[in-house]
């Protein structure tokens, strides 16, 4: 497994849990299973919406950006794409610093924590970790020429 | 620039070329598989959730019901026999009724109702405008049934903001907590929130401020005028010195005891 390989799985993970939680927002689904927390109070809470879309569909666009960019970035062709590396610690890290404005919204505003905003908030956490060792592993490669 | 292929490296790196191969060596079966295995479990638990049946539709509004409403029974505060009766219709979810309630009310209460000048009867006057406003007028009627009614009123204006329609889609949470906060009991609250068991009575209270004409909220009622809007506690100390010297006690008690005006 290369490192971009362990950020598209984890970003189809991440798929997934924004996947479950736009489409409760859209009412498709009744309930949040939640055992740990109050998933329904943070996620219907006003701070569930950001610039007119649920943060769930926020997130749902992040993780398919990422795993597409990632999966990309497995093809012999690209794998020593400098391009793909850096985009991808771009992304990663302005996830990381959304999911930590959530998480303090959480804990600070809303009083209530959503065990899956928290699982996302880890997800991005670690992608953003195996993206940098991944840009890491591109600065040790010799610039690939013709 | 010639291509630094051959310049030593500075560091302990493994040699060039692994890298490169470890990136190329394994791409297709285990992470495929990963990639699978998480598809399966991901699509399986996701269809699990949506098939399983919805509890609550998300897009239907509850609004109180006024067809065939049964007489109004509004919340009493103060002396029953107290000389002037003050009726209010408010909608805990309007900011204006927040308002009155917390700046104002608690010097009327003091002042006129515990003084024994006035009594006042709260009757519920959901706005349709107001998403929640109905939900918080059956938390406030489910603490009635345990005696706690004018508690949970203050607790519900006080926290407006945390629990309104703008706040909020689902307000049970809150409700939930302040039941506890102000000694309810609190499974016995749930069940009977959850019933909906005084949405007559609160479609009634509505049905009867409708047929006084009240279009407004917070609407007074105080002698046999309607005072809409919002009012200081000097125009209610005026207003109930008022009625207590020139309307006779018979024509107040008709008003307060709830029954429409004819």
């Amino acid at each position: 497994m290369t490192k971009r390989m362990i950020v598209a799985a984890l970003a189809l993970a991440g798929i997934f849990i924004s996947l479950y939680l736009t489409l409760y927002k859209l009412g498709v689904i009744g309930e949040l299973s939640c055992s740990i927390g109050s998933c329904e109070t943070v996620n219907a809470s006003k701070w569930s919406r950001f610039l007119g879309l649920p943060v769930a569909a926020w997130g749902l666009l992040f993780y398919l950006d990422v795993f597409a960019i990632a999966l990309i970035g497995t093809l012999a062709r690209f794998e020593d794409e400098r391009v793909i590396s850096v985009v991808l610690v771009a992304e990663a890290a302005v996830g990381v610093l959304f999911s930590a404005w959530l998480t303090y919204l959480e804990l600070g505003v809303i009083h209530a924590i959503c065990i899956w905003c928290v699982t996302s908030a880890v997800i991005v956490t670690v992608i953003l970790f195996v993206s940098v060792a991944d840009l890491r592993d591109m600065r040790d490669l010799p610039a690939v020429t013709g | 620039m010639p291509a630094n292929n051959d310049r030593p490296r500075d560091r302990n790196l493994p040699p060039r070329n692994t890298v490169r191969e470890a990136r190329a060596s394994n791409r297709p079966k285990a992470f495929f598989w990963i990639l699978g295995l998480i598809a399966v479990v991901g699509v399986a638990a996701l269809g699990y959730e949506v098939s399983k049946p919805k509890s609550r539709s998300t897009d239907v509004r509850e609004v109180a019901d006024t067809t065939n409403a049964g007489p109004a029974q509004g919340y009493l505060i103060g002396k029953v026999d107290a000389p002037v009766k003050i009726l209010e219709y408010a909608d805990f979810e309007c900011p204006s009724c927040g308002g009155w309630a917390t700046v104002t009310e608690p010097d009327v209460r003091t002042r006129i109702i515990n003084a024994g000048l006035a009594n006042l009867t709260y009757y519920d006057f959901p706005l349709q405008q107001h998403r929640n406003t109905l939900a918080a007028s059956n938390a406030a009627a489910c603490a009635d049934e345990q005696g706690k009614f004018w508690q949970m009123h203050d607790r519900l204006f006080q926290a407006q903001d945390e629990w309104n329609g703008a706040a909020t889609e689902q307000p049970k949470p809150f409700f939930k907590r302040y039941a506890g906060e102000v000694g309810l009991d609190v499974p016995k609250w749930e069940s009977c929130f959850d019933a909906r068991k005084y949405q007559k009575r609160i479609g009634a209270n509505l049905a009867d401020g409708l047929r006084r004409g009240v279009n407004s909220t917070p609407t007074f009622v105080i002698g046999s005028k309607l005072y809409p809007g919002m009012r200081s506690y000097d125009e209610m100390k005026r207003l109930v010195d008022s009625v207590a010297k020139a309307a006779g006690p018979i024509e107040v008690d008709g008003i307060a005891s709830g029954t429409p005006k004819k």
